[in-house]
C-alpha cells in the first residue's frame, strides 16, 4: 500500500472517529468507542496493520502520522467524556435526590435511674476528698443494726426506727446504712475514709416523703486529730457539689446515739423554695462506736453522716413525690437522662 | 412537745417573737417543727357585748340579742343558749364567718326574725368541750377585739429527742430557753390547804420491788365535784394538743405538761384499804381505759388494791375505778417506775400513752412528791374538796442527786476543732445548771460506758451534773453541751489534710460502665422492690445451681429458701424477692399500661435468700425489652426485640465483664415464666443466667409487643473492676475469612456446633454463625448452618495448609458426632 493511501484513511478514521465521539452520549457509549477505535483489536490497529507493506523510509512517517491520529481521537474521547461525565453526575444526583428536610427518626437513648445516679455523684464528689465506696449487707442482725452503734435493747432511742423484722430471731433489714461504720471499722484500719450507699427499709407507711424501701449514703472518716470543724469542712463542700456552689448550710445540734456532738445540716441554695433545707444527719463518731469497731477512742476520732438519697434526688430534680422513683415510669425516667 | 407560749412564759421571760424563740431552740438541737397561732382559724369572729337579751317572739328556745362589737356597732343575733345575760361578753361569729366545723355563717332568718351572725360555744369555736352554752368571756375582755388575737395562742412544736425526757415539760423547755436568753427560771409551787383527816386511815401503801418503782407517793382528796374545768384549763389543755376529760383528770395532765410527771387519779370509791405496786400475775385481767379486756403478765407492773389490778403502772389506768361525774374522793398516785418495765409493757400491749412516753426516758424522783402535792391543789381548786393531811410515800429518802463527771477541757477542745477556753467552757455549762469546779486531784474520766482514762489534776474539771439530766453520763456528752452552746455555726469549717488513706478500688467501677453502657444502648435504668408479695414472689426464683464456681463466690448463688417477714407492712411486701424478673416485668406491665408499647428496662439489684449457714444475699442484672428498639425511619420497617436481639445485648454486656456466653436448652423446672422453646441458660466462663421470651400462659402476655426477659450473674457485677485488656498490634496483611455450610440433621443444636468450631479450629479470632436456615430443597427438620471463621495470618500464604487442617478436623468430627454434611466452603 501507499503511504499517501494509508494516511488517507487514517485521516479519514480521524475524522469519522471524531465525529462519533461528538455524537455519544453517555461515558459508556464513550468507553465502547474508545476500545473500538484505539484498543488492542481496534479500527486503528486495524489500519496500522497495512504498515509492514511500506517501506522503511515511509513506515516513521505513518508512524507520526498515526501518532497525531490517536492523540486527536484521545483528545476528543477525554473531552467528551468530561461533558458526558458531568451530564451524567447531574443526573444520578437528581435521580438521588431526596427531601433532607424531615426531621431525623429520633435515637433510642436509654437513662440512667435518678438514685443509683445521685449515689453516684456524692460517690464522685467524695473521691474527691479521698472516700472509697464500700457496700454492706442489707439483712442485718439486731446487734450490728442497733447494739454496737450503742441503740440498746429497750432504749426508747428505739423509737427513731421502725423497724421490718425477719421470721428468725433477731435477724432484721437494715434501718439505715449506719451497720456499715461497724464492718468498716472492724474490716481496716485507720485512717478510714469510705462512703457507704445502700438500700434501707423501715416500718413505715408510703406517702409522698416516706417508703419503706429507700436509699442512704453513709460516710465514715476515722483519723487521729478529726474534729466538728472537719465535718464541717467535708459537709460544706458535699453540699455544694451537690446543690452548686452559691448553697449555703446550717449546722445544728441532733441527736443519734452513735455520733457525740450530733449534727444536724441544713442546706439553702436560693431559688424558688428558699429557705433551710434539713439534707443529711452527722456527727462525730461516739467513743462507744469507736470502741465496738476495735479503735480506741483516746488516740482516734472521726465523723460519720448519713443522708437519705430519695431526698437529695427529690431536691436536686424537682421530683414532689418520693414514690416516683419506684414506679420506674419511662416516661419519667426518659425525662430525666 | 406542743408548747403555748404563754404557759411558757410563765416560767421564764421571753422576749423573743416566736419566730426568734423558734429559731434559736433549733440552732441549740431543740428543733422545732412548727410554729402555730392556735386559734388562727377564727376568722371574723369578735369580742362582743350582750346589750340585751329578750325573748323571740315565736320560738320558745330562741332569744333575741342586741350585741355590741363596736364604739357605733350593734347587731341583732338569734340565739339558742339559755346560759347568757345582757352585760355579759361573748365570741360573735360575724356574717362570713367560716367556723371550724366548715359551717359558713350567714345572714339567716330565724322563725321570722333577722340574725346577723351567731354567738359561739366553746365547742363550736372547737376552743373547748362545752357545747351547750355560749362561751362567756372576762367582762374585760375587749370589745371587737378578734377572738383569734384575745383567745388564740402561739404554739410551738418541739422535736424532743428520745434521750432529753427532761425537755418534755414546760419546766425543762423553761431551763433551755432561760440558758438562751439569760433570764432565770422560776417555778413557784402552789400552796396546798390540808384537812384534818389523815391520808393513811383506811389506805395502806406497798411497793413489792423497790427497783420497779423507786419512789410511789399517794394523795387523797376527798369531797370533790368532778365536772368540766375551768374554759381557760381546757383551752389551755387543747392548745397543747391534749383533750379535756375533767376537773381531776385535767390537774393530772395540767401537772404533767407542766413538770413532766404523769401522775393517776382513781375514784377512791373504787379501791379498797391497800395500794399495792406489784407484777401482775400469770392471765390477770385488767380493762384498761379505753375498755379493751388485757390479759397480763408477769412483765407488766400494775397498781393493785387487795383485790385486783387497778392500772397498768405507767401506761394506762383501769375502768373500774375510772374517775366519773358520781367521784365523790380521789387518790392520786405520783410514781417513779423501772423505765424498760414501762416500756415493754407498752409495747406488748401497743399501748403507747403520754404517761408511758415520759416513763421510759425516766423520772426524776423528787418530782413523785411535789406532783402530788401540786395535782392535789389544783383539784381542790377547780372541783373542790379537801386534800387529806400528808402523802402515803414509798421513800421519802429517795431524792434526785447530782453528779459529778469529770472531763477534759482539753479534749473539748480536740473534738470541736475550736479553742474555747476552760473559763468559757465552764460559764457556757452554767447556763443550763451545769456548775463546774475545779478537780482537787486525779479524776477518773469516763470515756465510755466502759472505760475511764485517769487524768492528773489541773488536765480535768467536775462538771456538777443536775439530776434531771440523766443523759449526760461521758466526757463527750459534756464535750456536745459546750458544743451547742457555742453554736454550731460560730464553728469554723476546716479540711481534714492529714494522713490520707491508700488506693482502693471504687466497687462499682465495672457496674457503672455496664449500666452506662446499656442507657447508650437505649435501656432505662429502674429501681424496683426488694420486699414484694408471694405472688410476685413465687413467679420466678433464679433456679438454685444455675451460677456456681467462682462467679458464685463473687457475685453470689441463689438460695432456696425465701427470707419472709415477721411484721410485714402489707402483705404485697411480706418477702424478700430472689429474683429481679418479676418486679421488672410488672414494672414493664405498667408501662404498657401507660401507653409504652416499646420499652426496654434494666436493673442492678440483689436476690436474697436462706441457707442453712443464715442469710445470703446475690447481685443480678434483669433485663425485660419490648416492642421496638429503636423507632423506624419514616416509611422504614421498625427492628423489634427478639431473642436474638437480647443476645446482642446481652454480648455487649458479657463483654465488658470479660465473659463469653454460650446457649444451652433450659432445663426441667428452670422457669415457668419463659416460653419453653424460645429461652435458654446462658452459661460460660464469667457469666451465668436464663433467657428468653415471656411464656404465653403468662397473664402479660399478648401477641404483639413480645416481652422478653434476661436475668444474669455475671463477674465483676458486684465489686469489679473493667478489665484491661492485652491488646496485639494487627499485621498489615488483611484477614482470612473461610465460610462453611454445613447441613445439620434435625436435632442437633446450633450452640452445640458453634462451641465444637470454637473448640477445633484454634486458629481462628473469631468463629461466628453468619446464615442458617431450613426448607429450599433441604430434607425435613434439616437446616443449612453457615459458619464463618475468620483468621489474622502474618504472611497471607503461611497458614493456608494449617487453616484447612483444622476446619477439616471439624466437619470430619461435626460429620461423625452430628451428622452433619458439607454443603460448600468458600474462602475471601
Amino acid at each position: 500500500m501507499e503511504l499517501a493511501a494509508l494516511e488517507k484513511q487514517l485521516r479519514t478514521l480521524q475524522t469519522e472517529s471524531i465525529a462519533k465521539i461528538g455524537a455519544a452520549e453517555t461515558s459508556a457509549a464513550l468507553d465502547d468507542l474508545g476500545s473500538s477505535l484505539l484498543g488492542k483489536r481496534g479500527a486503528l490497529t486495524d489500519l496500522l496493520r497495512g504498515i509492514g507493506a511500506l517501506s522503511a523510509e515511509d513506515r516513521p512517517k505513518i508512524g507520526a502520522i498515526a501518532n497525531e491520529v490517536r492523540a486527536a481521537i484521545d483528545a476528543a474521547l477525554s473531552n467528551r467524556r468530561g461533558a458526558a461525565g458531568a451530564a451524567e453526575l447531574t443526573a444520578l444526583i437528581t435521580a438521588e435526590s431526596a427531601d433532607p428536610t424531615a426531621p431525623g427518626p429520633l435515637p433510642q437513648v436509654g437513662s440512667l435511674h435518678p438514685i443509683p445516679e445521685t449515689i453516684a455523684a456524692i460517690a464522685r464528689i467524695m473521691a474527691s476528698f479521698g472516700f472509697t465506696v464500700a457496700e454492706g449487707q442489707e439483712v442485718e442482725d439486731d446487734v450490728t443494726n442497733f447494739q454496737l452503734l450503742n441503740i440498746p435493747e429497750d432504749h426508747p432511742s428505739r423509737d427513731l426506727w421502725d423497724t421490718l423484722y425477719l421470721r428468725e430471731p433477731g435477724r432484721l433489714l437494715r434501718t439505715h446504712t449506719s451497720p456499715g461504720q461497724i464492718r468498716t471499722m472492724r474490716a481496716v484500719q485507720p485512717p478510714i475514709r469510705v462512703i457507704l450507699p445502700g438500700r434501707c427499709f423501715r416500718y413505715e407507711a408510703v406517702d409522698a416523703s416516706h417508703g419503706f424501701e429507700f436509699h442512704q449514703v453513709e460516710g465514715l472518716l476515722v483519723d487521729r486529730g478529726t474534729t466538728l470543724a472537719d465535718l464541717k469542712g467535708i459537709l460544706d463542700e458535699l453540699a455544694r457539689g451537690l446543690f452548686g456552689p452559691s448553697t449555703r448550710t446550717r449546722f445544728r445540734p441532733g441527736y443519734y446515739p452513735f455520733t457525740e456532738p450530733s449534727v444536724a445540716v441544713d442546706v439553702s441554695w436560693g431559688g424558688a423554695k428558699d429557705g433551710w433545707m434539713t439534707i443529711l444527719g452527722a456527727g462525730m463518731v461516739h467513743p462507744i462506736v469507736l470502741e465496738n469497731g476495735g479503735i480506741d477512742p483516746e488516740t482516734h476520732q472521726g465523723f460519720a453522716f448519713g443522708l437519705g438519697v430519695e431526698r437529695i434526688a427529690m431536691l436536686r430534680h424537682e421530683i414532689p413525690d418520693l414514690r416516683a422513683f419506684l414506679e420506674n415510669d419511662l416516661r419519667m425516667l426518659r425525662g430525666l437522662r | 412537745m406542743r408548747v403555748p407560749l404563754s404557759w411558757l412564759r410563765e416560767f421564764v421571760d421571753v422576749q423573743l417573737t416566736p419566730e426568734q424563740l423558734a429559731d434559736a431552740l433549733t440552732l441549740r438541737g431543740l428543733e422545732v417543727r412548727g410554729l402555730e397561732r392556735w386559734g388562727g382559724n377564727w376568722g371574723k369572729m369578735v369580742v362582743g357585748e350582750l346589750l340585751e337579751v329578750s325573748p323571740h317572739p315565736r320560738a320558745d328556745r330562741l332569744q333575741l340579742t342586741k350585741v355590741r362589737i363596736g364604739k357605733d356597732q350593734v347587731l341583732e343575733v338569734v340565739c339558742g343558749a339559755r346560759n347568757i345575760a345582757a352585760g355579759q361578753r361573748v365570741p360573735v361569729a360575724l356574717v362570713g364567718a367560716l367556723m371550724p366545723d366548715g359551717r359558713l355563717i350567714e345572714r339567716a332568718e330565724k322563725m321570722g326574725v333577722a340574725s346577723e351572725g351567731m354567738l359561739c360555744s366553746g365547742a363550736e369555736l372547737d376552743a373547748t368541750d362545752d357545747g351547750d352554752g355560749i362561751l362567756i368571756l372576762d367582762a374585760k375582755a375587749p370589745l371587737g377585739v378578734p377572738i383569734s388575737d384575745y383567745l388564740g395562742e402561739d404554739v410551738i412544736d418541739v422535736d424532743v429527742k428520745p434521750n432529753r425526757g427532761d425537755l418534755l415539760s414546760l419546766l425543762g423547755l423553761a431551763r433551755e430557753v432561760g440558758a438562751i436568753t439569760g433570764s432565770p427560771v422560776k417555778y413557784a409551787a402552789r400552796k396546798l390547804t390540808e384537812g384534818s383527816s389523815e391520808v393513811g386511815e383506811g389506805l395502806k401503801l406497798t411497793v413489792a420491788d423497790p427497783a420497779l418503782a423507786p419512789r410511789v407517793v399517794l394523795r387523797v382528796v376527798d369531797g370533790v365535784t368532778v365536772a368540766a374545768a375551768p374554759d381557760a384549763i381546757q383551752m389551755r389543755l387543747k392548745a397543747a394538743g391534749l383533750r379535756s376529760i375533767s376537773n381531776v383528770v385535767d390537774a393530772t395532765n395540767y401537772i404533767m405538761l407542766e413538770l413532766g410527771k404523769p401522775t393517776h387519779a382513781f375514784d377512791r370509791a373504787a379501791v379498797g384499804t391497800g395500794i399495792q405496786i406489784r407484777q401482775a400475775k400469770a392471765k390477770e385481767q385488767l380493762e384498761t381505759l379505753d375498755h379493751v379486756q388485757r390479759t397480763l403478765d408477769a412483765s407488766d407492773l400494775v397498781v393493785a388494791d387487795e383485790r385486783a389490778a387497778l392500772a397498768l403502772a405507767g401506761v394506762m389506768g383501769g375502768a373500774s375505778s375510772e374517775v366519773s361525774a358520781a367521784t365523790k374522793s380521789v387518790v392520786i398516785e405520783s410514781a417513779v417506775f423501772a423505765p424498760t418495765t414501762i416500756r415493754r409493757s407498752a409495747q406488748r400491749h401497743s399501748l403507747r400513752s403520754e404517761a408511758s412516753h415520759r416513763f421510759e426516758r425516766g423520772q426524776e424522783l423528787d418530782l413523785a412528791s411535789l406532783a402530788a402535792d401540786q395535782v392535789a391543789a389544783l383539784i381542790t381548786t377547780w372541783a373542790g374538796g379537801t386534800a387529806r393531811r400528808g402523802q402515803l410515800d414509798s421513800d421519802p429518802k429517795a431524792v434526785g442527786q447530782t453528779r459529778e463527771l469529770a472531763f477534759r477541757p482539753e479534749r473539748v477542745r480536740q473534738l470541736i476543732g475550736v479553742s474555747i477556753p476552760d473559763a468559757e467552757q465552764s460559764k457556757l455549762l452554767a447556763g443550763i445548771a451545769i456548775s463546774v469546779t475545779e478537780a482537787k486531784g486525779a479524776t477518773s474520766v469516763p470515756v465510755t460506758s466502759k472505760r475511764a482514762v485517769s487524768a492528773a489534776k489541773g488536765e480535768s474539771l467536775l462538771a456538777v451534773v443536775p439530776p434531771w439530766r440523766r443523759d449526760l453520763e461521758l466526757e463527750a456528752d459534756i464535750a456536745e453541751e459546750v458544743a451547742r452552746l457555742y453554736g454550731y455555726d460560730r464553728i469554723t469549717p476546716t479540711l481534714p489534710g492529714r494522713d490520707l488513706p491508700g488506693y482502693l478500688p471504687q466497687p462499682t467501677a465495672l457496674r457503672d460502665q455496664v449500666r452506662t453502657s446499656l442507657a447508650a444502648q437505649g435501656l432505662s435504668e429502674a429501681v424496683t422492690h426488694a420486699l414484694v408479695s408471694p405472688a410476685l414472689s413465687d413467679r420466678h426464683a433464679e433456679p438454685v445451681g444455675l451460677v456456681t464456681g467462682p462467679l458464685a463466690e463473687r457475685e453470689g448463688a441463689a438460695a432456696s429458701e425465701t427470707l419472709l417477714l415477721s411484721n410485714p407492712l402489707s402483705a404485697d411486701h411480706d418477702q424478700l424477692r430472689r429474683s429481679l424478673l418479676p418486679s421488672l416485668l410488672d414494672r414493664a406491665e405498667a408501662n404498657l399500661r401507660y401507653g409504652a408499647l416499646s420499652g426496654a428496662l434494666f436493673e442492678i439489684g440483689r436476690g436474697y435468700g436462706g441457707t442453712k449457714g443464715g442469710p445470703t444475699e446475690w447481685t443480678r442484672l434483669g433485663i425485660v425489652v419490648w416492642g421496638e428498639i429503636a423507632a423506624a425511619a419514616p416509611g422504614g420497617a421498625p427492628r423489634l426485640w427478639d431473642l436474638d436481639e437480647l443476645k446482642r445485648l446481652v454480648a455487649s454486656v458479657a463483654s465488658l465483664c470479660n465473659a463469653t456466653p454460650r446457649y444451652l436448652p433450659l432445663e426441667a423446672g428452670d422457669a415457668t415464666l419463659l416460653h419453653p422453646g424460645r429461652s435458654a441458660r446462658a452459661t460460660g466462663e464469667g457469666i451465668a443466667g436464663l433467657i428468653g421470651e415471656l411464656h404465653p400462659a403468662a397473664a402479660e402476655w399478648r401477641p404483639a409487643p413480645r416481652i422478653l426477659m434476661t436475668e444474669l450473674a455475671l463477674h465483676g457485677l458486684s465489686s469489679g473492676q473493667p478489665a484491661v485488656r492485652r491488646v496485639l498490634l494487627p499485621p498489615g496483611t488483611p484477614p482470612i475469612q473461610r465460610d462453611v455450610a454445613l447441613a445439620a440433621p434435625a436435632g442437633v443444636l446450633i450452640g452445640d456446633l458453634v462451641a465444637l468450631a470454637r473448640e477445633s479450629v484454634k486458629l481462628a479470632v473469631s468463629v461466628e454463625l453468619f446464615d442458617l436456615f431450613a426448607g429450599g430443597g433441604m430434607a425435613p427438620g434439616e437446616r443449612s448452618v453457615g459458619l464463618r471463621f475468620t483468621f489474622q495470618p502474618d504472611a497471607a500464604a503461611a497458614l493456608d495448609g494449617a487453616i484447612t487442617a483444622e476446619v477439616d478436623a471439624f466437619t470430619t468430627t461435626a460429620a461423625k458426632r452430628y451428622g452433619t454434611k458439607v454443603r460448600g466452603a468458600e474462602t475471601q
